[in-house]
């Protein structure tokens, strides 16, 4: 499925992906600035191979993706896959496109409002995932949302004449009901 | 994709046959089995015809292969595996493996195991073997990876749900320089002599 429109700090929203995204995001795959550790740079890019993956994600139950919106603009996308509803688990992942904003804490702000709406939305348990150890960025963001180490795993892939290992972490819901306490509506 | 015949001592992977669909059913829908998490679920219970429509989808499918585990005459389980990051794949990953429990404590399941993994390692020359499915009370699958030579690298914690209450999971992974360490001796085909003549 596709997630809401979820409004975020300095000009960072997550929103319902439309297909035009997804091509770009896909596009920027395939760039070197983006995928050292991402993928083999390489799909099927042809415009039905886009609709078709585009609507597989949005019938797809167990999932919900978003685009990364940062001033109005796409840049990225996030999302929850491969949900488990009764252990309330799933398994997140992230992709920054624009090379040229990194640093910039827009990773950190579409993390924390994804982790948020596990919580309050899907009344998640668990959300889990694995990132490059070297990805110091999206680790980052991941453990400003809460993620902790639950596991390394040595020599998970090599490029350019280096082995990389992968870090794997998991975040809870805050153990105080009151970290996740949304205020009623006031009506109207 | 279909696996097809890997010999072990006491059992052999062979490829799966019509005449195993009715097991598949009945071990989807056994709680013993059931139990074990992720690794003992392949598919919740169904109707035979969705059975078949599974295991069409599962010999058309190239990123995982599957086997039956027959031991003597007797059908004892099956096994499943996922090739990580197909089709550049050089990492398995154990999906599904099962051991009926009506045929469990023969040794079964670690000498298919092992069998398995001549067929990852010594046969299709994969770097390394992961599975993420194994919950932390599952002794008897632990040993198994333990004693092949896995290494636990992750904890996750309360993972899998079941029984009214979440339990843990590990995390294990073994790569081919230490399945070779370990089980030199384990070679699908002997070696071949000098070429003295073509």
């Amino acid at each position: 499925m596709f997630g809401p429109v979820l409004k975020g700090a300095n000009g960072v929203s997550l929103r319902t992906p439309a297909l035009d995204d997804r091509k770009l995001v896909n596009r920027w795959m395939l760039e070197p600035e983006t995928s050292r550790f991402w993928g083999g740079r390489m799909m099927d890019v042809r415009d039905e191979a886009f609709a078709e993956r585009h609507t597989k994600d949005a019938d797809d139950p167990n999932s919900v993706n978003w685009s990364i919106a940062y001033q109005e603009e796409t840049v990225g996308f996030t999302g929850l896959f491969d949900i488990d509803w009764i252990a309330r688990d799933c398994e997140s992942g992230i992709f920054i496109g624009r090379s040229d904003l990194y640093g910039q804490g827009i990773a950190s702000e579409a993390v924390r409002l994804r982790t948020e709406f596990a919580w309050r939305e899907l009344n998640l348990h668990r959300v889990h995932n694995w990132i490059s150890l070297r990805n110091r960025g999206s680790r980052r963001a991941n453990e400003k949302a809460g993620y902790t180490q639950m596991g390394l795993m040595p020599h998970y892939g090599f490029r350019s004449g280096q082995w990389y290992d992968d870090w794997l972490g998991e975040v809870f819901p805050p153990a105080r009901s009151a970290g996740i306490f949304v205020p009623p509506s006031k009506g109207g | 994709m279909f696996g097809g015949t890997v010999r072990g001592r006491t059992s052999t992977l062979r490829v799966p046959a019509d005449a195993d669909l009715d097991a598949h059913r009945r071990w989807a829908a056994d709680m013993r089995i059931r139990r074990a998490g992720p690794i003992g679920r392949w598919h919740e219970p169904a109707a035979t015809a969705t059975w078949k429509e599974r295991w069409a989808e599962q010999a058309k499918d190239k990123t995982s292969v599957m086997w039956s585990i027959g031991a003597g005459d007797a059908l004892v389980g099956y096994a499943r595996i996922r090739f990580e990051g197909a089709p550049l794949a050089e990492i398995l990953l154990l999906d599904q493996f099962v051991i009926d429990p009506d045929h469990a404590r023969k040794g079964y399941g670690f000498d298919a195991a092992l069998a398995l993994h001549r067929w990852a390692f010594d046969f299709m020359h994969l770097r390394m073997s992961v599975t993420d499915r194994i919950a932390a009370d599952d002794a008897g699958r632990q040993r198994i990876l333990e004693k092949l030579g896995y290494a636990r690298f992750g904890h996750g914690h309360a993972v899998y749900y079941r029984d009214g209450a979440y339990v843990d999971q590990y995390l294990y992974q073994m790569d081919r320089d230490v399945w070779s360490e370990r089980w030199a001796d384990e070679r699908e085909y002997p070696p071949l002599g000098d070429e003295t003549a073509r």
